[in-house]
């Protein structure tokens, strides 16, 4: 029989596991980028912070130096006019300084080298506001002349000139850090970038070898489902096939067995008959001998004697009684080549109604050998011969019945299932059971297995099976030693359909 | 028995062994006539239908047939023992074979054999058939041939 595989083959297996691997490491490589992409935009955003601080404290710088130049702007003014206007201005201005500076202290604490700047600059700060507020104030008693003069000797330019250095060199500080950090998030954005690229080309890999897995895969489930539809589109023929050629090889061993047993017959009226004739001859030979000793006993050897007596009658016993059991074989094959010859009427019948009649019929066996038996319901109908069907579950049902595991009640029961075109039907029993050796063997003419302890001559499975062939059907049993067997008649659903040779 | 002549038993049949218990069991049943026997199919029809002293030409027969000869089938010599305008149609033809296949037992009485009987592997009911068939053959009334 042809046994198609459906396994892949080696290479092509090997190929579908790297590309499995391949795959797997993608993703791996995935989900790297996508942490990598993550903490490199959690990096860019502190970036941004710095950076905004940067903007922040140059924002402040510049605030105070505007508040310094407008203070001083508006004490200048005052100075020289003594009008109120600048005296207004000039309160607004200098009470705007203490918080510009506080601000400014507050937004550069982290940064050593600019708390060091503003330190210098703070005492700057107080001295030229002490300065201011005694010529603003000089001013505000009429004296503006004094105010002038002091003005023009105190150190209020030198001061404002070295608060101005000093800020400048803060703001070009923060210039330096701009730089810097800005650079920072360049690079910060390159490698972003470059990641993010690293990514997509690492996702557009592991795409490709996903739809390359998948087509393969795709692409084998459908050569295997191919061959599997190729495989059941010819198991159908296949059975047919077999079935026919089966049923021709039954054909011809029918028609060999005919003629041999009835052939065999004849030689066998000779043996039984001269036999006969021999035993009859006998009689008067014993009889003979049996005169002689009483008359004259001298003439009667020991040999005669036990001849006459004991090999004579003897051997023709064995004669008898293996001619008897030849008689019974070559009847055996000939009922089995005649049953063969029987024609074969299909026609629907109902498994479950077959079994209940056997059953019926052989009820007061069943109880002799204290067994049940039941039938599953419903039973697939079938379309095939009765009487063939018949003598095939009777012979199985009785067999169940006949050999029991001893000390366990018989339980037998006859199920049956549907398979597309074809019905399986099983007695399935809990008995003695058959060694595995033996399962081909019990369904030869005259063979037997286990202990012979049943009476039979080996014909019932044999004769099964020759039924079965008939309707176009196969038998097999599966069974343990000592669990029970289950004998599995598998038939044509429509014997009609099946074969035209039956 | 017939008045003028006695009734010739003319015995075709292959196997010796069994020409042998079948002429010794007729002659216990007590029945004298001559038996002729053959082995053979053609030999056989020769005497039946040719032989000067064979059935057709003279005397009546009663004809005991096995079918299974080494050359022809035991029904072609029925068939030509009753054929239409055969001498010896009337002859009571008893078939004596091993044969027991229904198809076969009515192909015989199709063809107008008289009596079938299955040799019995059980000698004693092989026995006890032929002795009956011999208390038959005493009082069975056999005509001549014609000519």
């Amino acid at each position: 029989m042809a046994r198609i595989s459906l396994k892949l083959p080696q290479s092509e297996g090997r190929i579908a596991r790297w590309l499995v691997a391949f795959m797997t490491l993608g993703f791996v490589a995935l989900a790297a980028a996508a942490v990598a992409i993550g903490w490199i935009t959690v990096r860019n955003a502190r970036y941004t912070a710095d950076i905004l601080h940067t903007q922040d404290v140059r924002q402040a710088i510049a605030t105070l130096q505007v508040e310094m130049e407008q203070s001083e702007t508006a004490r200048r003014g005052y100075l020289l006019t003594g009008l109120p206007l600048f005296s207004t201005a000039y309160e607004t201005t200098a009470q705007r300084l203490a918080p510009a500076l506080t601000a400014l202290r507050s937004s550069t604490h982290d940064n050593p080298r600019q708390t060091a700047r503003l330190d210098l600059i703070e005492p700057r700060v107080g001295q030229l506001r002490s300065l201011r507020t005694q010529s603003i104030a000089l001013v505000d008693a009429g004296r503006i002349g004094e105010a002038q003069r002091r003005f023009a000797v105190d150190a209020s330019v030198p001061l404002m000139r070295s608060i101005r250095y000093r800020l400048r060199a803060m703001a070009a500080e923060e210039v330096r850090l701009l730089e810097i950090r800005s650079d920072r998030q360049q690079r910060s954005n390159m490698l972003f970038l470059s990641v993010a690229g690293v990514a997509a080309l690492l996702l557009l890999v592991v795409a490709i070898l996903a739809i390359l897995v998948i087509r393969r895969y795709t692409a084998d489930l459908g050569a295997s489902r191919d061959r599997l539809h190729l495989l059941n589109e010819t198991l159908e023929d296949q059975v047919v096939e077999r079935t026919a050629d089966l049923s021709r090889a039954n054909d011809e061993i029918q028609r060999f067995a005919y003629i041999v047993s009835h052939d065999l017959r004849s030689p066998l009226v000779n043996v039984m008959g001269f036999t006969a004739e021999l035993a009859e001859a006998a009689a008067p030979l014993a009889a003979l001998i049996d005169r002689a000793e009483a008359i004259a006993p001298e003439i009667v050897t020991p040999e005669a004697r036990i001849a006459a007596r004991e090999d004579l009658p003897e051997a023709i016993g064995f004669i008898r009684a293996s001619t008897q059991k030849m008689d019974r074989l070559i009847n055996a094959i000939l009922k089995l080549s005649r049953e063969g010859r029987r024609s074969i009427t299909p026609e629907p019948v109902d498994p479950a109604a077959v079994g209940d009649a056997i059953v019926a019929s052989i009820q007061h066996l069943i109880d002799d050998r204290g067994a049940t038996v039941t039938i599953d319901r419903p039973l697939p109908a079938l379309v095939t011969d009765r009487l063939a069907l018949e003598q095939i579950l009777s012979n199985l049902i009785e067999n169940a019945t006949k050999y029991l595991q001893p000390g366990r009640p018989g339980v037998i029961r006859l199920a049956g299932t549907r398979e597309r075109n074809r019905v399986i039907l099983s007695v399935i029993d809990n008995g003695r059971g058959i060694a595995p050796g033996d399962h081909q063997r019990v369904f030869d003419l005259f063979r037997r297995a286990g202990p012979q302890d049943q009476p039979g001559e080996g014909i019932g499975l044999a004769h099964v099976r020759a039924l079965a062939y008939r309707l176009g059907g196969t038998i097999d049993v599966v069974s343990t030693l000592g669990e029970g067997a289950t004998f599995r008649l598998n038939l044509p659903f429509d014997l009609r359909l099946q074969d035209p040779v039956a | 028995m017939n008045d003028h002549k006695s009734v010739g038993i003319v015995m075709i049949e292959d196997d010796e062994g069994h020409a042998r218990l079948i002429e010794k069991n007729i002659r216990r049943a007590g029945i004298l006539n001559d038996i002729r026997h053959f082995t053979d199919g053609t030999t056989a029809l020769d005497f039946l239908f040719d032989a000067a002293d064979g059935p057709a030409k003279s005397g009546p027969a009663l004809i005991l047939l096995d079918l299974n000869l080494p050359d022809m089938s035991g029904t072609d010599i029925l068939a030509r023992i009753k054929a239409e305008g055969s001498p010896l149609r009337r002859a009571p033809v008893v078939v004596l074979t091993t044969t027991d296949d229904k198809v076969e037992i009515q192909r015989c009485y199709d063809l107008g054999c008289n009596v079938y009987i299955t040799k019995p592997v059980n000698y004693e009911s092989f026995a006890q058939a032929i002795r009956q068939l011999g208390l038959f053959l005493s009082v069975i009334q056999v005509p001549s041939a014609e000519s």
